[in-house]
């Protein structure tokens, strides 16, 4: 049992050296900052990735045509699509179920063409967080040949609102398709597709360009709880107007973002297991050093009866208070960072001298402003592996205390 | 001498319709026998010097000659045509008919007539340009280089293929590799020269044994077969015989083909440059 005076003696023992102390406890604080803060980035760069694949791109399930996937084929399309999405509605589980066309087409502001894609999106449920059109008052910008295009598209190609554009593709029947529309806004989205080639428009505006009456390629549905997404799409998949076509959940459509999500606890641990090796390191040279120097003061206190088991307990006990001070440090500033940058985000573009804040993976476009998020898993996984790493890292100087001989000691 | 040949091998059906036969020359070129020549002449441009397997029995063209011919099949300094293209898809087929103009290597109007639908629309090709005007909106665009790869009106071709100019002979290495039982002829192997870019790497052709193209297979840059192109139905039409149907069937992709059939032709028709204009173009609606 340890006692009061022995907890004493080991906080004195680390002020007989404050320096070295508050090096080394300075060293695991940084380590364990380090840890903090890029656990807390991996999070947030991984809600945002989940958020964007789970979100306006993919949904947490959809809903196809076969072979649309592959062949994106104009003509593999889902036909009673109204009766289709009464049928997805009708299930309680479904929060938002929206129908959508992709078409490649043609665009042209003047007498030079470039490649767009037509995207048909339903304004009316596509207004939800995580919908296509997720800003208030976006559905109100389509139909009546009124379009929006992507931000990069209209970067790209100079577009700007109230701009007559002409749109050029090929409809279900294989003849020309063409018509003008009026670019009323520029929108941002994290699809890459409509990102960067987007010209959206109104469902019913795309049936009537593609020759599409009551068809689309896409239904996406977003579920009222993630837990329940598998189970939906068990169900919807046993309903008989589906029966014929693809119901995919999110994981299978992309298992990218599985894979990504491992990766991100993967490096978590990583930098865990850098910031262990880096602690172990430093405690127990610190410690070495102490009893090294102090050899001549354990052979007094062995020769006076301390018993090797007791100087033992104090060189942990030192450690420990070591480990604890560096890693209270460590995690306050770790979660002074998070609560500095979780409101505002991070801009890793800024951080790398770059202007662009957006970077396309797989699909999706990200923005480079991270929000990092702390959770408490992460604080008690850290201080319970540093301490464990203190008290391993006195092993050593432990043994070579055990077989200290007290005469020999004070000679020293 | 840009070559229609080439553009069919290219699948350049728009310029089945308007450039390839328009893009004709001297009709003299178009000597379609095969004289005997006993052995296969290795001095020739491009021409490989490997040994063919000749059966029995039979003598080995001039493999240069029959090249050659074949690039100059469709030659005219002006063509005026009528096609129709036929785009069939896996439960669907449809047909439109073309007029089309064409003069020079460059130079090519195609109008579609049929379907109503789709009547008026038009392709320009000046040079490696191409413009669409469509009626309905009365615009004129110019196709992108990034959409050059794309299906030009639906069809099993691109908008490449209409612009493509190649020579057979100039671009690749000419080799006969025997006789041919399906179909009867003889097959000759064209392989990309090393310093060509294009969509081949090599074609095959077999040459019935009147010296005109019977199938073209075409192998991409991984030496895959990436699509064949039957020509049949062999007429005498604007004054030639020439193929008047070219199938082409794209691999890996059942039930998809495309067939262009010439339904009149006149080469060597004095035409005025003005006619391949934007102006005339938008004007002519």
């Amino acid at each position: 049992m340890m006692s009061v005076s022995t907890l004493r003696i080991a906080w004195r023992s680390l002020g007989r050296n404050f320096k070295r102390t508050l090096l080394v406890a300075g060293a695991i604080a940084v380590g364990q900052f380090a840890f903090l803060a890029t656990s807390a980035l991996m999070h947030g760069y991984g809600e945002q990735f989940f958020n964007a694949a789970t979100g306006p791109m993919l949904g947490h399930a959809q809903v196809h045509a076969y072979d649309w996937r592959e062949d994106r084929s104009i003509d593999l399309t889902l036909a009673d699509i109204d009766g289709l999405l009464v049928d997805i509605r009708s299930d309680s589980n479904v929060a938002h179920a929206s129908a959508r066309i992709y078409a490649p087409a043609m665009a042209a502001l003047t007498e030079d063409g470039f490649m767009g894609v037509v995207v048909g999106v339903d304004p009316e449920t596509e207004c939800h967080e995580a919908g296509l059109l997720p800003v208030d008052g976006m559905g109100e910008l389509l139909g009546e040949h009124r379009v929006l295009v992507g931000a990069g598209f209209a970067k790209k190609h100079d577009i700007e609102p109230g701009m007559e554009i002409a749109i050029i593709g090929q409809d279900m029947d294989g003849s020309i398709a063409s018509d003008l529309y009026t670019v009323e806004d520029v929108m941002w989205s994290a699809v890459e597709i409509i990102y960067a080639l987007g010209i959206v428009m109104s469902l019913d505006d795309a049936q009537e360009l593609l020759l599409m009456p009551d068809q689309a390629h896409e239904i996406v549905v977003h579920t009222s709880d993630r837990e329940l997404i598998d189970e939906t799409v068990v169900r919807l998949s046993h309903l008989p107007s589906l029966a014929d076509l693809e119901v995919l959940s999110w994981k299978e459509l992309a298992p990218f973002v599985i894979t990504m999500a491992t990766m991100v606890d993967l490096f978590a641990y990583i930098v865990l297991i850098v910031v262990f090796i880096a602690a172990a390191a430093g405690i127990a040279n610190t410690m070495l050093m102490s009893t090294f120097e102090r050899t001549h003061e354990f052979g007094m206190l062995l020769s006076l009866g301390c018993s090797p088991g007791r100087l033992s307990t104090m060189i942990a006990v030192e450690a420990a208070i070591l480990g604890l001070v560096g890693v209270a440090i460590g995690t306050l500033s770790g979660i002074g960072f998070v609560a500095a940058t979780s409101e505002s985000g991070l801009n890793y573009a800024a951080l790398g001298g770059s202007d662009s804040y957006e970077v396309a993976f797989k699909g999706m476009q990200f923005s480079l402003l991270i929000y990092p998020r702390i959770y408490a898993k992460d604080i008690v996984i850290a201080v319970a592996a540093i301490l464990a790493t203190s008290l391993m890292a006195v092993v050593w100087p432990i043994m070579r205390i055990v077989r200290l001989r007290p005469v020999e000691a004070m000679r020293s | 001498m840009a070559v229609l040949s080439s553009r069919v091998p290219h699948l350049t059906a728009a310029m089945l319709a308007a450039t390839v036969l328009v893009l004709l020359s001297a009709p003299a070129a178009c000597d379609n026998s095969i004289a005997p020549q006993g052995r296969v002449p290795e001095s020739e441009l491009g021409v490989s010097s490997s040994t063919p397997i000749v059966p029995p029995g039979y003598t080995a063209p001039d493999v240069a000659q029959l090249i050659r011919n074949f690039d100059n099949l469709y030659d005219s300094s002006g063509t005026v045509a009528v096609s129709e293209i036929t785009i069939v898809r896996p439960g669907k087929t449809r047909t439109m008919r073309m007029r089309s103009w064409s003069k020079g290597d460059d130079k090519a109007l195609i109008v579609i007539e049929a379907p109503v639908r789709d009547a008026g629309t038009a392709t320009l090709k000046v040079g490696n340009n191409l413009w669409n005007y469509l009626p309905k909106i009365s615009r004129t665009i110019r196709i992108p280089p990034s959409m050059m790869m794309g299906s030009w009106m639906g069809s099993d071709m691109t908008n490449d293929d209409l612009v493509r100019e190649s020579s057979y002979l100039d671009d690749y290495a000419s080799e006969l590799v025997g006789r041919s039982d399906n179909p009867p002829g003889w097959k000759v192997k064209l392989d990309a020269l090393p310093d060509v870019a294009g969509l081949w790497n090599r074609i095959e052709i077999v040459f019935s044994d009147d010296g005109l193209p019977a199938r073209m297979q075409f192998f991409d840059r991984r030496d895959r077969l990436s699509r064949t192109m039957v020509l049949e139905d062999v007429r005498w039409i604007g004054g030639r015989r020439v193929p008047t149907v070219m199938r082409v069937i794209p691999e890996r992709e059942e039930g998809r083909s495309t067939e262009f059939r010439y339904l009149s032709v006149e080469f060597d028709v004095d035409l005025d440059d003005g006619m391949f204009s934007l102006a005339h173009l938008e004007r002519r609606r």
